[in-house]
């Protein structure tokens, strides 16, 4: 569900990378082969940086549904009727679902998924940041369920054509699922909305409070980033970060508006003549003291991840069977 | 360690302290089953993704509520990646079919042309 | 209906069972995205919401019948006003708790809605016959788990004993006699909770000896009855509250 834009990379990493040649003929075949519209699979040739760079983006994405689940999760056992609680219920299934796939088509690249749990825990793998904020009230679940979904769709729309097979194949599925997530986020959302003088205020309150979260959700400008316009080259990345968020804001402000909802930025308008949203630049300070663990739930999050884990051990470990070689799956 | 979240099933669990390293040693994750799904009877199955599981029936479990929850499901194969045999896609160029093997295709056979020419013959 | 209490009688009947599965369906969603391993995490999250869908139609079949609207009668009723078992009312636990309350809860579910299925009361039969696929799913979950974890050595078989003997006594509580069991066997509505708890132990029996289990002897067989006469354990009530806590915030909106 949660693939944002912004995929976070440590220095020495890049320096890595630029350490390694890859042998140009293969390379050009490669490059040729994207340009071609012709899909990567597991098994393929490939550059030691597009690996790289995939299995950090699928497994960030990966962790964040996993980590999406929880602020979600905090209501689930309070939905104020049977509509609203079989559809939370699959809802926070399925995002642990997007996250057994996302694992999954990271597995192909070569990293187990332990692995990717492991540095999930220790703090140096990255999830979406959103999922740092703490979800309040039930409107907070219909901001999320709404604004937030439609916020990833439109990464996971754009990416699910990209050209490494797994990861496409992958996002097809969750979109597919996905459209579900949105139509019942917009429902409890209008019902909100077009409800009682106190579920109204209690909505608007919850946006304003997440308005901040959902403008970092595609992550800094990267119109300059030369490291972008490589992965562009070899899709990996399909669509800039602005670019993601002006089609986001450009379905949905409008959406916020048609209701009576007022979005706390007096300067978010659309200029007619450039089509473009224009808007106060959000907080990007914030933004990387939350991704580098300074969160209001960062902590809390990476606790109830432990303790799952470590309360599963004894289930695992009861049926696993050390003596068989790990084998990397298919596709 | 308790805390108090906005979670109250969150409130309800005894969390590790601060700073507590919790690692997953490799393995303990089970192995992966390559899941293939048939929509109905008649048609094929075809391959869907991956469960870890610790073994066949505990993958179908798993594979039946991963990748059959929604959508119509007549039937599901699991099998162990482990013993999953595949070409190389170095070798895809052995599937190549070079020009002079178009006589295995049913294009390559253009009767009509024939045919109208006899009927116009014969006709004179 | 020749018997004058035989609505009352089938009122009683469904309000536990539809009581049972929600509340059980509620804490099996406690789980979801806690589980020891993202797959089991899913399957298990399924199992709870089919739990609570089970409800919702039985409760449309209590409408049907007069009673009010689903949701009022989930959310906006008083704790000594349901009539679930003391043994779904237990906090989550561990999961080798919630495992054996799932196993022995659905293999009880699995031989009453057969024994529902010949219901002289045709919806009852027809919702029986309609969610007999999803029991099937559910009692096939858990005979593996349990039957895998109870042979698996060392600790995990420990665990299952262990929580098969606290988990037995409390899932006794199913099979707590309504004050109408002669109409509804008479009317035959649905054989009762006597021979439904004969064929539970019939099914549980061969599976407990595949795992290498023992169950446990128990002296007072209704130690932990009184659920279905609306006398609850401890655990109910604030799980009511939160349950409904958001729908209390402005009771008589629409969510």
């Amino acid at each position: 569900m949660y693939g944002g834009g912004y995929v976070q990379e440590n220095e020495n990493e890049k320096k890595a990378t630029s350490a390694v040649q890859d042998d140009p003929i293969k390379l050009e075949a490669f490059e040729a082969k994207i340009s071609r519209g012709e899909k990567i699979e597991p098994r393929d040739w490939m550059p030691f940086d597009y690996r790289r760079q995939l299995i950090r983006m699928i497994e960030q994405h990966a962790h964040s549904e996993i980590m999406g689940a929880l602020p979600e999760g905090t209501w689930i056992t309070r939905a104020p009727n049977f509509k609203r609680k079989m559809a939370i219920m699959a809802k926070v299934q399925d995002e642990i679902g997007h996250g057994q796939m996302l694992y999954s088509a990271a597995e192909t690249l070569g990293k187990p998924r332990e692995e990717m749990i492991n540095d999930l825990l220790s703090g140096k793998s990255k999830y979406s940041n959103v999922f740092n904020y703490p979800a309040k009230t039930w409107a907070d679940v219909t901001v999320i369920g709404f604004l937030i979904d439609a916020a990833a769709i439109v990464n996971q729309v754009i990416n699910s054509k990209g050209s490494y097979g797994p990861y496409c194949r992958a996002l097809e599925r969750i979109c597919f699922e996905e459209a579900f997530h949105l139509k019942q986020g917009h429902d409890a959302f209008v019902a909100l909305a077009t409800g009682t003088k106190f579920q109204r205020e209690m909505l608007q309150e919850a946006l304003n409070r997440w308005w901040q979260p959902i403008m970092h959700f595609h992550g800094p400008s990267d119109k300059l980033s030369v490291h972008t316009e490589r992965l562009m080259r070899w899709k990996v990345k399909m669509a800039s970060n602005d670019d993601m968020r002006q089609q986001f804001l450009n379905t949905y402000v409008p959406k916020i508006w048609e209701l009576g909802l007022t979005i706390p930025d007096p300067n978010m308008h659309k200029n007619e003549e450039t089509k473009q949203w224009e808007f106060t630049e959000p907080d990007w300070d914030e933004f990387f003291r939350v991704i580098n663990g300074d969160g209001p739930c960062n902590k809390e999050r990476i606790a109830v991840r432990k303790w799952a884990e470590e309360h599963g051990r004894w289930v695992r470990e009861a049926l696993m069977n050390p003596a068989e070689k790990y084998s990397l799956p298919y596709a | 360690m308790h805390i108090i979240s906005l979670d109250p099933r969150v409130s309800r669990l005894d969390l590790l302290d601060e700073g507590s390293e919790v690692t997953v040693p490799q393995q303990e994750g089970w192995h992966t089953y390559e899941v293939f799904h048939q929509k109905k009877t008649g048609t094929q199955h075809t391959h869907v993704g991956i469960v870890h599981a610790p073994n066949p029936e505990m993958a179908l479990v798993f594979a039946k509520e991963s990748f059959a929850r929604r959508g119509p499901t007549s039937n599901i194969w699991v099998v162990k990646s482990a013993d999953v045999t595949a070409t190389s896609y170095d070798d895809a160029d052995i599937f190549e079919t070079t020009p002079e093997k178009l006589y295995r295709e049913a294009s390559a056979y253009k009767l009509r042309e024939k045919i109208e020419k006899y009927k116009l013959d014969t006709h004179e | 209906m020749s018997n004058p209490e035989f609505e009352t009688a089938l009122k009683e009947l469904i309000y536990k069972i539809a009581d049972d599965e929600l509340i059980i369906g509620h804490r099996n969603s406690e789980w979801t995205g806690l589980g020891p391993m993202l797959e089991e995490d899913i399957a298990f999250s399924s199992i709870a919401q089919d739990k609570v869908g089970q409800a919702y139609n039985l409760y449309q079949l209590l409408n049907q019948l007069g009673e009010k609207d689903p949701d009022q009668i989930a959310f906006n009723r008083n704790e000594k006003d349901f009539k679930c078992c003391h043994l779904v009312e237990y906090p989550i636990g561990e999961y080798d708790f919630s495992l054996v309350r799932h196993f022995l809860f659905d293999y009880a579910e699995m031989q009453r809605f057969e024994m529902l299925a010949n219901s002289s009361y045709q919806p009852l039969a027809n919702f029986a016959k309609k969610f007999k696929g999803e029991i099937k799913y559910h009692v096939f979950h858990a005979h593996i788990w349990i039957t895998q974890l109870g042979n698996a050595s060392g600790i995990s078989h420990t665990r299952i004993q262990s929580a098969l003997n606290e988990v037995y006594p409390l899932v006794l509580s199913i099979f707590e006699p309504s004050p109408y069991e002669d109409v509804l066997k008479s009317e035959n509505i649905f054989a009762g909770e006597e021979l439904l708890k004969k064929n539970w132990l019939n099914a549980i029996e061969p599976v407990i000896e595949k795992a290498g289990l023992v169950l446990p002897t128990v002296k007072d067989e209704t130690a932990h009855f009184g659920g279905r006469k609306g006398y609850h354990t401890e655990y109910l009530g604030p799980m009511l509250a939160e349950m409904t806590e958001v729908f209390r915030e402005d009771a008589g909106a629409e969510w």
